[in-house]
């Protein structure tokens, strides 16, 4: 036993070990984020109840910070793309893009629970420390190029959300939403991860380039398509898509609200992320296994999505089921990928940047609103325009902007995707864009049903005083607006930063 | 190497796993279900490892008994908390939110 | 699932007349769990026959230290520690990541020290937390 122990460790320094060459300025937004992390930690165990107030504040600057690397590393164009750790992790103009909704999102995250948390009786320390952690994974997984990397961020990014699913612990309805969530996301990385093991077993290794090659001989091609499908399965989970949509409604009821948003939008861009990653840059030869797998998929979960979404009468709800509708938008080009991948990952980014504008402005709305009316169902909205103009004005245009009507940004992120799918004429793109086209008349339905509600409808209980919008939602109901009014009226901004991306090869 | 063996043997416990998640109703037990499925994935990783003479599948199972220790511990933390307020940890019975 | 075709097929294939050496090697095991299995069996029969058997019900009763048995046998046991359960899982799986260290502690290292400070110093930031938020105490 010593001896075979010995002979290892023999083994072990017969290879000399040489210092990997580490890019700092490439990981410089997770460095900072991680830093500014660790720092909110220890300044609330020093401060404990007296730093409480600041919580927010801080965890806004921290997102902030991160994103000075991020504008760095994007002026330095000609640099790009940057490829490190033999090429597991790499830096590009689209994973930059990426970098910047991220912590945008979680910016206006923090801004939407500064007044939800300190209001209820929570420990809101906590809350924004793991905030912070999840957008961490989030900016590692648009770098990943690694099965290892991407698993790790992928969990990164779940398992706070898993704990502030269930944040508010005397609520039987939080902690519903929380076991729900859990058990289903942990069974679908474990789910994911058998799949990600047999494309270890197929290439050797774990990268995705590698794991390219490998497919690409063609050999065991069942083995092929069951590693394909159980890691889509995985994904699939994440990014709410029906048939794996199930946990997606109850826990984004029962959840706190700022916390729906960010799985709504920020966890979700993360599936999707990781979603393209794995597709365009490990799967580039199985268009044959992929391509129907997504339009099926795609084309299932807009549908089986709007169609419950019209019955809600609950406005998270509806938000909820209206998401994976959305879900399936976004992922219909990978349905085409085998053909346009060069326009495929910019039209899904290009969708994913107005989708998270328009949702968590849309979000941002029903937590002011219930501060008022203290419920989200949709009658509860009757008659807002009375009252709270301003609001109505807001909510209608991201409602709008959901549907797809100009001027709001949503007509746009939807053209991209008519485009990419039509492009080619390939008999599967055409499909799904008729698919398309008619869920967005179903979703329009729904989507202008509420409007009415607040522009015509009487208000229910008749109390019609004003609403007061706190500061922190105020900013972020103004950024959310912005981008969502400038990407409609002025696309051409829009695709200047997301046009024309590229996964980069290491 | 004999890849098949530990191949099959991981495919049945992955099988029992999901079996285990698909039909208890105790979070317990599903929790410990998913952990036969990441310990199916645990062995098909060092099987490959081997086959291959590559250190990153032990590596990766190094990830990957990592993160399911964080995972079962966010799990049961949950599970206790929904025990704490309602005396049960029957899945089944969690039917506040209709989907 | 197809695993015998292909590049794994033919590294299988190589592997079968090892694979036949392996196998003869778990005969051994084999017969000793026999053979154990056939000791205990003879002796529990051979008890069998020559004892006799008259069943009551007070010997089929629960033995607690001579008492009367009280309550039934799933009663709950107190969990007030399982915190230190979690955190002691925690920390124990996350030593994984110091053990490869440990093995090649020279070779790499200023750079591998760096970098293993850093990542206890996170994984110490997490036990501070629960010390400072008394998850620690005994309730």
């Amino acid at each position: 036993m010593f001896a075979y122990a010995a002979s290892l460790l023999a083994q072990v320094t017969l290879e000399p070990f040489n210092r990997p060459a580490i890019d700092w300025h490439a990981v410089a937004p997770e460095l900072v984020l991680l830093a500014a992390g660790a720092l909110i930690t220890i300044i609330d165990l020093v401060g404990l109840e007296r730093v409480r107030k600041l919580m927010p504040t801080l965890t806004s600057f921290a997102f902030l910070a991160a994103l000075i690397p991020v504008l760095t590393l994007w002026s330095q164009e000609d640099e790009l793309p940057r490829s490190l750790f033999d090429g597991a992790y790499v830096v590009d103009r689209y994973s930059l893009v990426l970098k910047g909704l991220f912590l945008l999102t979680g910016y206006v995250i923090a801004l939407l629970s500064t007044n939800y948390m300190s209001e209820g009786d929570y420990y809101d320390s906590e809350f924004y420390q793991l905030i912070a952690a999840s957008i961490l994974g989030m900016l590692v997984m648009s770098s990943s190029r690694d099965l290892i990397s991407i698993f790790v961020a992928l969990e990164l990014i779940s398992i706070p959300a898993y704990l502030m699913a269930a944040w508010r612990k005397r609520d039987l309805r939080s902690n519903e939403a929380g076991l729900k969530y859990m058990l289903m996301g942990v069974f679908a990385s474990a789910i994911l991860l058998y799949g990600m093991s047999l494309l270890y077993g197929l290439a050797g290794s774990t990268k995705l380039v590698d794991i390219a090659a490998a497919l690409s001989i063609g050999e065991s091609k069942p083995l092929i398509t069951l590693a394909i499908v159980f890691s889509v399965i995985g994904f699939g989970f994440k990014v709410s898509a029906v048939p794996f949509h199930t946990w997606a409604p109850d826990t984004y009821e029962g959840a706190p609200t700022p916390l729906t948003a960010f799985l709504a939008v920020a966890s979700k861009a993360a599936g999707f992320v990781a979603l393209m990653n794995v597709v365009i840059v490990a799967f580039p030869g199985q268009s044959d296994v992929v391509e129907p797998l997504m339009a099926v998929l795609a084309g299932v979960t807009m549908t089986v999505g709007n169609l419950i979404a019209l019955r809600q009468t609950n406005l998270v709800r509806m938000l909820a089921y209206s998401g994976v509708a959305q879900a399936g938008y976004i992922m219909a080009p990978l349905a085409v990928y085998g053909t346009n991948v060069d326009r495929v990952p910019s039209a899904m980014v290009t969708y994913l940047v107005i989708y998270a504008a328009m949702n968590l402005g849309a979000f941002a709305v029903v937590i002011i609103a219930a501060r008022k009316t203290g419920s989200a169902e949709i009658s509860s909205y009757g008659g807002m325009f009375g009252y709270a103009p301003g609001l109505t004005l807001a909510m209608t245009m991201f409602l709008f902007s959901l549907a797809g009507i100009p001027p709001a940004g949503g007509w746009w992120a939807k053209f991209e995707l008519f485009r990419v799918l039509t492009d080619g004429n390939r008999y599967l793109g055409i499909m799904l864009a008729i698919v398309l086209a008619v869920n967005s008349v179903i979703a329009a339905v729904y989507y202008l049903n509420i409007t009415r509600q607040m522009w015509f409808l009487p208000t229910p209980d008749g109390d019609t005083s004003r609403i007061v919008t706190p500061p922190a939602l105020q900013v972020a109901l103004a950024l959310t607006l912005l981008v969502t009014i400038v990407s409609g009226i002025l696309p051409g901004l829009v695709s200047d930063i997301s046009g024309s991306l590229q996964l980069a090869l290491p | 190497m004999f890849l098949n063996q530990f191949l099959f043997f991981a495919a049945i416990l992955f099988s029992i796993g999901v079996y285990g998640v698909l039909t208890r109703k105790n979070g317990v037990l599903v929790l410990m279900s998913i952990e036969l499925i990441l310990n199916a994935v645990n062995i098909n990783l060092v099987a490959f490892g081997a086959l291959h003479q590559d250190i990153s599948g032990q590596v990766f199972v190094l990830f990957v008994i990592a993160v399911a220790a964080a995972e079962v511990g966010v799990g049961l933390a949950i599970v206790l908390l929904i025990f704490r307020n309602r005396r049960s940890i029957n899945v089944a019975e969690a039917d506040l939110l209709k989907g | 699932m197809n695993l015998g075709s292909g590049a794994l097929g033919e590294i299988a294939s190589r592997a079968v007349s090892d694979y036949s050496n392996f196998l003869r090697e778990y005969l051994i095991v084999g017969l000793f769990g026999v053979l154990a299995f056939a000791t205990v069996a003879t002796f529990i029969g051979l008890a069998r026959v020559f004892r006799p058997d008259r069943p009551t019900a007070a010997k089929i009763e629960n033995y607690e230290s001579g008492v009367d048995p009280v309550g039934d046998g799933w009663s709950q046991s107190q969990i007030r520690y399982y915190i230190f359960a979690l955190l002691f899982v925690m920390f124990d799986v996350e030593a994984v990541f110091i053990f490869p260290w440990a093995v090649g502690l020279e070779q790499f290292g200023v750079f591998g020290l760096v970098e293993m400070v850093i990542f206890i110093f996170i994984l110490a930031l997490g036990l501070a937390y629960a010390w400072r938020k008394g998850v620690l105490r005994w309730v």
